[in-house]
C-alpha cells in the first residue's frame, strides 16, 4: 500500500508541438510546420484541455509553468499572453512561479522576447546547441552562429534576468577546443543557467537510421565533459544535474520538480502528466498527433493513455530521477514522494554503496562522482 | 489378428541422407497401402517429434506395418523400420538394420551419394541385407539419374542400373518400389519351434504405457501374459500387451518369426530395455542372446547450467524426464565457480547434444548456458592410476600426469574432388592422419584418423564451409591414443574461470589461447572497469587482452515526458544482463562460454 503524508508540489507543462523543421537528432513530439500555425485554435484547445484536467488538481497551487516544444517561440506573443492569462484564470499560480518559454534563434528576437516577457514569461530557454556554423548545419538547425549570438544577447536586452541556453557537445567532427569555445561563447552571453547535453543518437530519429560520420570517440567525449565541467565551475555555474548547470539560486524549478519526483499536469499534444493521489501515482498522456489532439481537446478522447505505477515502478522512477541530482536527496523525500518506506531498498543501497556508487548518512543520500558517471549502472539496481 | 506366414513378410529399412526424402517416401507407402485415411496423414507421419519434423531427421526409430496387395494378388506384410539418420546414432542404425532382410537405398537424384548413406550401406552389406537402390526426386530439373547411378555403382559397389526412379513428392514409382520389395527382399527365416529370441530395435517411454519396446522376432513366438527375460540384465517381466503400428497402435495375439511389433511389459525405464538386447521366455530361455549388443557410451560431454539459479530443480526434473526416453543421455550434478550449480551431461555426439539442449529450452522453458563440449580423456597418473576425465576442471596438476590419452575416431569423408585439397587442409589442421583416399569419378572418399576433441569443436561447420556444403562425414570410435595435451585456462581479472578451460594439443595451445582471448574481448561488453582476459597454461600466460572500461554510462536527458520510456529502456537492458553471469565484478555473456567453439581457423 502506498501511504502519502502530503501531496508533492505541482507544476504545469504545456506542449506546443510545431517546429519550422524537425532536427535529425530530435526524438521529442515535434512536427514540421506545413501550413500556417493554428495559433488561435491551439491555444483554445489547450485551455479546454486544462479545464478538463482541473478536477484532478482541484485546490492545488502551481509552482512552475513550462512552455516546451517543438518551438513555442513560433507562437506570437499575443497568443502566449492569451494562453498564460487563461492558465492564471483557471489555476492558482504561486506568487513567484517560474514561467519558462522555450525559444529557438530566428529573426527579430528582441521585440518578440520583450513581448513574451510582458505576457508573463519570466524565464527563457534558448535552443542554441552550438555557435559554430558547420556544427549547426550538421545538426540540421535552421539558424547560424550569428542568429545564435543575437538570440543569446537579446534575452538579456529584453529584460530577462533569468534565462537558459541549451548547448550540445560531442557533435560530428567536434574537437575538444571547439566544444570549449562553444561553452565560452555561451558564458559570454551571461545566462543564469546552461544545459549542456552530449549529443545522443536516439532511436527513431533520422540520425539513428543515418548516423552522422566522425562522431567523437568515447575518450574524447569524456575529456570534453570533464573540461566543460571544470570551465563552468570556474565561471560560477555549478552542476546540479547530469546536464544542468546554474548560477547559485538559478536552478530550473520546473525541472527540479521532475527530478524530485514532484507532480505535474500536462496539456498539449503528447504532454505527459504525473499525479499523486491517496491510492498511488498515475501517469497520463495526451493524444500525440496535433490534429487528433486539436479535435479531441476538452474531452476524454484527448487522453492518449494512462497507467498507474506499481510499487516497484514508483521506486524505480523515483531513483531514476532523484539520482540525477548531484546533491542527491533527503531520505524523507523518498517516503514522501513514493509513499513507500525507504527501508525496502536497503539491500540495493548496500550493493550500491559497496560498489562506491552512492554515499549516505542518516538523513541524506547522494550519488558519488563514480555513481554520477555510471548512473546507468546505478539506477538499474532499483528497477 | 496375426499369424503371418514368414513367406509373406518383408522387413526393410530406408537408408537415406538427411533431406533426401525418406520421410516423404514413407508417407507415400503408408498412403498407397491404405493404412491411414488421407485426412489422418500428418505430413511425415514417421518423424513424430517436433524437432525431428523441423530438422527433417529421425532421432528415434519407429516402425510401420503395411499390408500390401502385390501384383501376384497375395497380401504381404511389409514392416518398414525407420532408422536414425545421423552419425551420432550409428549403433541404433546397426540394430535397426539387423532386424531387416533388406534396405532401400534412397538417393536424391540431384545431389548424389553422401557419406552417411555410404556408411549405412556398408553396415547393411556387412549384415547381408539386400539393398534396393531408389533414385528419389527424379522430378527435379537438376536430377541426373545416370550420374547418380554410376556413383552408386562406383562408391557403394552395388548394381544400380535397374534402380527405381521415383518421386515421393509426385508419387511416381511408388508402386514399383513396393513391388520390388516383395520380389527382391528375402522373406525372414527362423524357427517357430525354437526358444524365443526377439531383438529390441528401440525402446521409448510413454507416459501412459511405460516403456514400449519395438522388437523383431527372430525365433519362436511371443504372446501376451507370458513371462519374459531381458538377457542383458537377466530381469524378468510379465508381458502386458503386444501389437503392431499401422502406424496406429494395434494390439495382436501373437508375434511370430519374422514379425516386427511392440512389447509392453511393465518395464519402468528405457535403460532396462536397451537397444540390441534380446527378449526370451523365462521358462524356456534361449541359450545365447543375439549377437551385437553393446552398451552405448556417451562420447561428448558438456556442462549445462541454468542461467537463473532458481531453475536448478526444474532443470533436474527435465533431464530426468528426457532420460526416461533416452538411454544414451547421461547427467550428473556439477558445480562451477563461474556458473554455479548445473549438470555435466554426456551425449552420443554433437547433434545429440544440440537436440537435448533445444528440447530443454523449448519444451521445458529453461534458459541454459552450455560450456564448450569436451570428450572423455584418459589420464595415467604418476602413481599409475588410470583416470577418465570428462571435465577439464577435474584434470590433475600437470606434474601428476604421466600420460595423457585422447579418443581417436576414424572419419570417412565423401567429397567432390574440387574440394579435396581444402578438406585435407582442414584435417591436417585438426591433427588428422590420412589412412586412405579413393577416387570414384568426381567423388573422393578420404579416410582420416582424427582426435575426437577436434571434431566436437567446429569440425562439421568447417567441413561444410570448406566444401560449400558438399562434403559429408561419418565416423566411428577407434581407440584412446597417447598425445601431448595441455589444459588451457582463461583468467578474468586474474581469476580462473573454470567453465572456460579447454584441453588442447600443446602445438595448438598458443594459437588457441590467442584466438580465444581475442574472441572473449569481442564478446564481453565494456563495463565500469577494465576487464583483463588472459589465456594461460599452468602459470604461464600465453595471451592477454583487455576490454577497456566505458568512460561513462549515463543518459544525457531525462524529463517529465520520457520517464516511463527511459525506465523501460533500462529495464530491458537489465533483462538482457540477466542472461549474463556475474563473475566477481565482471559480467560475462552466455556467448562467451561458447566462444571456445567458434575459434575459427585462419
Amino acid at each position: 500500500m502506498f501511504r502519502f503524508s502530503s501531496l508533492p508540489p505541482l507544476s504545469l507543462y504545456v506542449h506546443l508541438p510545431w517546429c519550422v523543421r524537425k532536427c535529425p537528432y530530435c526524438d521529442f513530439n515535434s512536427h514540421a510546420l506545413r501550413d500556417e500555425l493554428p495559433q488561435n485554435e491551439y491555444v483554445a484547445a489547450l485551455l479546454r484541455d486544462l479545464e478538463h484536467d482541473l478536477p484532478r488538481v482541484w485546490g492545488r497551487t502551481v509552482h512552475s509553468v513550462f512552455l516546451g516544444g517543438g518551438t513555442p517561440s513560433l507562437f506570437d506573443p499575443e497568443h502566449i499572453d492569451r494562453l498564460l492569462s487563461g492558465i492564471r484564470a483557471r489555476l492558482p499560480l504561486a506568487p513567484l512561479a517560474e514561467i519558462t518559454l522555450e525559444a529557438n534563434p530566428g529573426t527579430a528576437e528582441l521585440e518578440r522576447f520583450r513581448a513574451f516577457r510582458e505576457a508573463g514569461v519570466n524565464r527563457l530557454s534558448i535552443g542554441i546547441q552550438s555557435f559554430d556554423d558547420a556544427k549547426l548545419s550538421a545538426l540540421g538547425r535552421i539558424h547560424g552562429s550569428t542568429e545564435a549570438l543575437k538570440a543569446a544577447r537579446a534575452a538579456r536586452d529584453a529584460g530577462f534576468d533569468n534565462f537558459n541556453l541549451d548547448l550540445m557537445f560531442g557533435l560530428p567532427g567536434q574537437t575538444l577546443s571547439q566544444a570549449l569555445s562553444d561553452i565560452n561563447t555561451a558564458i559570454g552571453a551571461a545566462p543564469t543557467h546552461l544545459s549542456v547535453y552530449q549529443l545522443t543518437i536516439e532511436p527513431n530519429t533520422r540520425f539513428a537510421s543515418n548516423p552522422p560520420a566522425n562522431l567523437p570517440g568515447d575518450d574524447t567525449l569524456w575529456d570534453m565533459q570533464q573540461a566543460i565541467q571544470r570551465l563552468l565551475a570556474a565561471s560560477g555555474y555549478h552542476q546540479y544535474e547530469v546536464s544542468a548547470y546554474a548560477q547559485p539560486g538559478r536552478e530550473c524549478s520546473h525541472n527540479l520538480n521532475y527530478w524530485r519526483f514532484g507532480d505535474y499536469l500536462g496539456i498539449g499534444a503528447g504532454a505527459h502528466a504525473k499525479l499523486t493521489d491517496p491510492s498511488g501515482i498515475a501517469r497520463q498522456w495526451k493524444q500525440k498527433h496535433p490534429a487528433a489532439y486539436l479535435a479531441a481537446a476538452g474531452t476524454k478522447d484527448a487522453i492518449g493513455g494512462e497507467s498507474r505505477l506499481t510499487r516497484n515502478q514508483a521506486v524505480g522512477e523515483f531513483m531514476m530521477n532523484a539520482l540525477r541530482l548531484t546533491t542527491g536527496f533527503d531520505k524523507s523525500l523518498f517516503d514522501e514522494r513514493t509513499g513507500l518506506p525507504i527501508g525496502q531498498i536497503v539491500s540495493q543501497l548496500e550493493i550500491a554503496q559497496s560498489r562506491g556508487l552512492i554515499e549516505e548518512d542518516v538523513v541524506h543520500l547522494r550519488p558519488t562522482s563514480l555513481g554520477q558517471r555510471y548512473l546507468n549502472d546505478l539506477v538499474p539496481l532499483f528497477l | 489378428m496375426s499369424g503371418w506366414n514368414p513367406r509373406n513378410i518383408r522387413n526393410f529399412s530406408i537408408i537415406a541422407h538427411i533431406d533426401h526424402g525418406k520421410s516423404t517416401l514413407a508417407d507415400r507407402f503408408i498412403e498407397h497401402c491404405g493404412a491411414l485415411e488421407r485426412r489422418e496423414m500428418q505430413a511425415q507421419v514417421l518423424d513424430s517429434m517436433d524437432i525431428e519434423r523441423e530438422r527433417g531427421i529421425t532421432i528415434k526409430a519407429q516402425s510401420v506395418a503395411l499390408d500390401y496387395r502385390a501384383r501376384d494378388s497375395q497380401v504381404y506384410r511389409l514392416n518398414m523400420i525407420d532408422t536414425p539418420g545421423h552419425v551420432d546414432f550409428s549403433y541404433e542404425v546397426s540394430r535397426s538394420l539387423t532386424a531387416c532382410e533388406g534396405a532401400l537405398l534412397v538417393v536424391d537424384a540431384s545431389q548424389g551419394v553422401q557419406a552417411q548413406t555410404v556408411a549405412n550401406c556398408y553396415t547393411a552389406s556387412e549384415l547381408n541385407l539386400e539393398i534396393l537402390p531408389v533414385l528419389n526426386k527424379i522430378d527435379l530439373p537438376a536430377a541426373d539419374a545416370d550420374r547418380v547411378i554410376s556413383e552408386i555403382e562406383d562408391i557403394i559397389g552395388i548394381p544400380a542400373h535397374d534402380a527405381v526412379r521415383a518421386s515421393a513428392k509426385t508419387g511416381v514409382g511408388i508402386a514399383d518400389i513396393l513391388e520390388s520389395i516383395v520380389q527382391r527382399i528375402p522373406a525372414p527365416k527362423g524357427d517357430t519351434g525354437a526358444p524365443l529370441k526377439a531383438l529390441i530395435i528401440d525402446s521409448w517411454f510413454d507416459n501412459y504405457l511405460g516403456t514400449v519396446s519395438l522388437v523383431r522376432v527372430i525365433d519362436g513366438v511371443l504372446r501376451p501374459k507370458e513371462k519374459v527375460r531381458l538377457m542383458a540384465t537377466g530381469r524378468d517381466y510379465q508381458v502386458d500387451e503386444i501389437g503392431v503400428f499401422t502406424p496406429k497402435r494395434r494390439p495382436v495375439d501373437e508375434l511370430a518369426v519374422g514379425e516386427v511389433g511392440y512389447v509392453i511389459a511393465g518395464i519402468k525405464d528405457v535403460r532396462s530395455a536397451r537397444v540390441g538386447d534380446t527378449i526370451t521366455h523365462t521358462n524356456r530361455p534361449a541359450e545365447k542372446p543375439l549377437p551385437g549388443f553393446k552398451e552405448i557410451k556417451p562420447r561428448v560431454f558438456a556442462g549445462l547450467y541454468p542461467v537463473d539459479a532458481q531453475d536448478y530443480e526444474s532443470f533436474r526434473d527435465a533431464l530426468g524426464k528426457l532420460q526416461l526416453n533416452d538411454a544414451s543421455l547421461h547427467f550428473e550434478p556439477e558445480t562451477s565457480q563461474a556458473l554455479g550449480f548445473g549438470f555435466r551431461c554426456g551425449f552420443l555426439g554433437m547433434l545429440h547434444m544440440e537436440i537435448i539442449q533445444e528440447r530443454l529450452e523449448r519444451e521445458y522453458g529453461l534458459n541454459l548456458i552450455t560450456t564448450a563440449p569436451t570428450v572423455i580423456y584418459e589420464v595415467v597418473t604418476t602413481k599409475g592410476e588410470i583416470l577418465q576425465i570428462e571435465n577439464p576442471a577435474k584434470l590433475p596438476e600437470a606434474a601428476a600426469i604421466e600420460e595423457f590419452r585422447e579418443p581417436i575416431i576414424r572419419a570417412t569423408i565423401l567429397v567432390p574432388q574440387d574440394y579435396v585439397g581444402d578438406v585435407i587442409g582442414l584435417c591436417v589442421e585438426k591433427r588428422g592422419i590420412q589412412r586412405n583416399m579413393i577416387y570414384h569419378g568426381r567423388q573422393a572418399i578420404i579416410t582420416y584418423e582424427l582426435p575426437l576433441n577436434e571434431v566436437v569443436l567446429d569440425f562439421f561447420d568447417r567441413l561444410k564451409s570448406v566444401s560449400r556444403g558438399y562434403a559429408s562425414l561419418d565416423y566411428d570410435f577407434l581407440e584412446f591414443r597417447t598425445t601431448d595435451l595441455v589444459k588451457l585456462d582463461v583468467l578474468i581479472n586474474g581469476d580462473k574461470v573454470d567453465a572456460l578451460s579447454i584441453i588442447v594439443h600443446r602445438d595448438q595451445a598458443q594459437y588457441r589461447g590467442r584466438e580465444l582471448a581475442a574472441k572473449l574481448r569481442e564478446l564481453i561488453p565494456r563495463q565500469m572497469y577494465d576487464v583483463a582476459i588472459q589465456a594461460a597454461i599452468g602459470s604461464k600466460v600465453i595471451a592477454r587482452e583487455t576490454v577497456k572500461a566505458l568512460r561513462k554510462n549515463v543518459t544525457a536527458k531525462c524529463y517529465g515526458g520520457d520517464i516511463t520510456r527511459k525506465r523501460k529502456l533500462l529495464e530491458r537492458q537489465k533483462e538482457g544482463k540477466k542472461r549474463m553471469k556475474q563473475f566477481g565484478s565482471v559480467e560475462i555473456p552466455q556467448e562467451a562460454f561458447l566462444a571456445v567453439l567458434r575459434v575459427d581457423g585462419k
